[in-house]
């Protein structure tokens, strides 16, 4: 781990998935035998609104608390560039890394023709002149590849443990995906992690 | 062993640990993971309850009966379960019960951000309040043994960040789930005048007793450090200061009522100034300025709203406890306009007609508690009003009586939960007070707002158990509403013929429009498509507020990932450009 706590935001849309990916990294990294805490934004949010998670992994006896301070973000994987965007701004700063998802989720308003998406490649350039490193991953896509649009989470968590910043074991993360959800939905799973692995790396 | 566990998980974890044979709440954010994942022990009895009040009424029943016993809710849950609470004080328990008041501050999911600590002071029991999720475990074992030693109900104050933050917690083995012997015993558990005076000369000596007890008690503690600086704090504050000063001297507050008067008093002498660090109201600063010491606290803290630990260094650089960091430098410049992200009814919810139904009608609609409160943003605009648990009903019958040009124009919309929450009582007093007003109880056979957990409607408790499924209908004609009708919210034709005549009828009307939630029953018939030819560009599919349906440049698409073809929108189309879906059930 390159800084202690490592603070990880997983940001998005209420519905994303974004619970699971934290949950998945956290049990990663105490399977790894890191120590965690996590806050989460639960209720409300949940039904479509902005949503992050944040994770914190450190190891010795330290008082770590859930909540990351403003501008202290290590790594935001955003699973929708709006929305990582605003976390970015609030919880980023120069030395960041961010992992971005190129697909947008509408807001209402923007669905109704009242407000305008900013343009998502000049978001995305804007936001790597920012910070220290960003990759941009197709993980809606790559989920579809691998089965269900349902799985970008994993994509993302994929990317995240791609970057290694963690320094945990691919495997560990593996095992954790694989004994988390039903057997029917467990390869699946697995092939998106593979591919959001694999789409940091190249 | 150690687990990664949130704050709720790790009070049910210490519900199994510390012997709790029963417990019972009603689903709140943020308290309702409490008892889902309570319930997967199998050892422990778990319930959800139609409300908070005869949750708590469970809870005291099997404590006086000799059982240990565990009650949750969110922080408004109290005010429902206030008026067993503030009596249980009096009679005390047999068996331990521990109330878990889980408070919202900065009403991430409520519609208020109350501070429950007074309840605490006012109904005089017991407060622990942990900081992180090896505190909850520890202090429900804590609250159990202080409720049965001090014969008094203990209530377990947490806040959103508590209860959904998660950090390592060291497990440890169940112990015996014991049950006392239980005695009649009529000078303690009769509350009549004469008994209850006993009692409450009673509850002053149990709480000078407790209060005794809180000044050695290992959960209030000092850290010792700095003495220029010393911080008095409690709950996820606790966290935030240590982050923010690690250096200071600190008092950690896990016992907050009563406060350990003479600890204070001793580490206030000591240090040079004194900082109170707690969200909302000024519970501690109150009490201890009462004490005559001179304390910063509101003056400085915010009483609204949630802290942090960037909100807390910001006062301390404030107050000149911190240096001013360097200023940041703005890159921001030049960056796009963000459009904010409301939170939404979700593709297929079957309140949506509804809430689009109510408005074209201009009706005078009071909501009710649940996720049809989003039926009340724009476009969809469907809702007037929201107070709490049950309010729509008596609200509407207040409105009816006394305003002559509304009457026969009120409508209230309540959820099924919900009703069978509060909203039985209110339908009566319409009944019995002759109400003009018309009751829609959005069935979608579920709480969902707070995650899908059943209710008496649904037919399964708590435990996965199979149970009798209240049948509305019947329900609402046994509390004497003469004209129920059921109806499909899908089907928008009759939903708006059906509420026009019920409207109009005089009397109490109820229409349940029932429907599973879109969330519950995932079966998604074929999206819906649209023909751009035929696409006017009206935007009439935008009132309905669908999240899968957008418009460029004039003209309506459909996201066919999101749309699960509810079919709405082609019913609202007046060109004919919208194809597919089924009403269907």
């Amino acid at each position: 781990m390159e800084k202690q706590p490592y603070n990880l935001i997983f940001a998005g849309v209420g519905g994303q998935g974004n619970v699971i990916a934290s949950k998945l990294t956290a049990l990663a990294a105490v399977d790894a035998g890191l120590k965690v805490t996590v806050g989460e934004t639960f209720g409300a949010s949940q039904r479509g609104g902005t949503v992050m998670s944040h994770v914190r992994v450190f190891q010795g006896d330290k008082l770590v608390g859930p909540l990351i301070p403003r501008g202290r973000a290590h790594l935001i994987i955003g699973f929708e560039p709006l929305d990582t965007l605003r976390i970015l701004l609030a919880y980023g700063s120069r030395h960041t890394k961010v992992i971005v998802n190129d697909r947008p989720v509408y807001p209402l308003n923007v669905l109704a023709g009242d407000a305008e998406y900013p343009d998502v490649d000049k978001m995305i350039s804007t936001m790597s002149e920012m910070v220290e490193d960003l990759k941009v991953v197709k993980a809606t896509d790559l989920a579809f590849q691998a089965g269900s649009a349902l799985a970008t989470n994993i994509v993302m968590v994929g990317a995240l443990a791609g970057l290694n910043c963690l320094a945990i074991p691919t495997g560990k993360f593996e095992a954790v995906i694989a004994n988390f959800f039903k057997p029917q939905f467990k390869d699946m799973n697995i092939r998106a992690f593979k591919l959001g692995m694999k789409a940091v790396r190249e | 062993m150690k687990e990664l566990l949130s704050g709720n998980a790790a009070i049910a974890r210490g519900a199994y640990e510390f012997g709790v044979t029963l417990a019972a709440g009603y689903p709140g954010t943020p308290s309702t993971e409490i008892l889902e994942n309570l319930a997967r022990y199998e050892e422990v009895y778990c319930e959800w309850a139609p409300n908070e009040k005869v949750a708590l009424e469970v809870g005291i029943g099997a404590a006086m009966a000799g059982a240990r016993a565990l009650v949750t809710m969110k922080h408004v849950g109290v005010n429902v379960a206030a008026d067993p609470l503030f009596t249980a004080a009096y009679t005390g328990v047999n068996g331990g019960l521990v109330l878990v008041s889980a408070d919202d501050p900065g009403m991430h999911s409520s519609q208020n951000e109350q501070d429950n600590r007074y309840y605490a002071r006012f109904a005089k029991v017991a407060m622990l309040e942990p900081s992180d999720s090896q505190e909850a475990k520890d202090m429900v074992g804590l609250g159990l043994e202080i409720s049965e030693r001090f014969d008094i109900p203990v209530m377990l104050r947490i806040t959103t960040r508590v209860a959904h933050s998660q950090s390592m917690v060291e497990l440890g083995e169940p112990g015996p789930r014991e049950i006392k012997p239980y005695t009649k015993d009529v000078k303690k558990n009769l509350m009549v005048p004469a008994f209850g005076r006993l009692r409450r000369v009673s509850l002053a000596e149990r709480m000078a007793r407790l209060a005794e007890y809180s000044e050695t008690t290992p959960v209030n503690f000092i850290v010792r450090g700095d003495d220029n600086v010393g911080v008095i704090t409690s709950g996820i504050s606790y966290q935030f200061v240590r982050e923010v000063l690690p250096g200071a001297s600190v008092l950690k507050l896990g016992m907050t009522n009563p406060l350990p008067l003479q600890l204070i008093k001793q580490f206030a002498s000591r240090v040079k100034s004194l900082y109170v660090v707690e969200e909302l109201e000024p519970y501690l600063e109150e009490q201890i300025r009462m004490l005559g010491i001179k304390v910063t606290g509101k003056e400085l803290f915010p009483v609204t709203g949630e802290f942090s630990q960037g909100l807390v260094r910001r006062k301390f650089v404030e107050a000149g406890v911190l240096p001013a960091p360097p200023q940041a430098q703005d890159n921001t410049a030049g960056l796009p306009q963000a459009p904010p992200r409301p939170p939404v009814l979700c593709p297929g919810c079957p309140h949506r007609g509804v809430f689009y139904t109510l408005r074209n009608l201009k009706l005078t609609v009071t909501g009710d508690i649940g996720c049809y409160t989003l039926g009340g943003l724009p476009p969809l605009e469907g809702i007037d009003s929201c107070v709490c648990m049950g309010a729509s009903i008596g609200m509407a019958h207040g409105i009816d009586k006394a305003v002559p040009g509304l009457k026969g124009r009120t409508v209230a919309v309540i959820g099924d939960s919900t009703f069978l929450h509060s909203g039985i009582t209110g339908l009566l007093n319409a009944v019995y007070n002759g109400s003009d007003t018309t009751v829609i109880i959005l069935d979608n056979r579920t709480t969902a707002m707070t995650g899908h957990q059943d209710h008496p409607g649904t037919g399964r408790t708590l435990k996965g158990a199979g149970a009798p499924e209240v049948d509305l209908t019947m329900l609402c004609k046994a509390l004497g509403v003469q004209r129920v009708e059921v109806v499909d919210p899908l089907d928008l034709a009759r939903l708006k013929e059906v509420i026009k005549a019920e409207t109009a009828a005089p009397g109490p009307s109820v229409i349940i429009a029932r429907r599973p939630c879109a969330l519950l029953k995932r079966e998604p018939k074929p999206a819906v498509t649209v023909d751009r030819e035929k696409c006017k560009g009206c935007k009439m599919c935008l009132k309905l507020s669908c999240p899968a349906i957008s418009v460029t440049d004039n003209k309506s698409s459909v996201d066919a990932n999101l749309c699960v073809g509810c079919n709405l929108c082609v019913q609202v189309c007046k060109t004919g450009a919208m194809k597919g879906g089924s009403a269907d059930a």
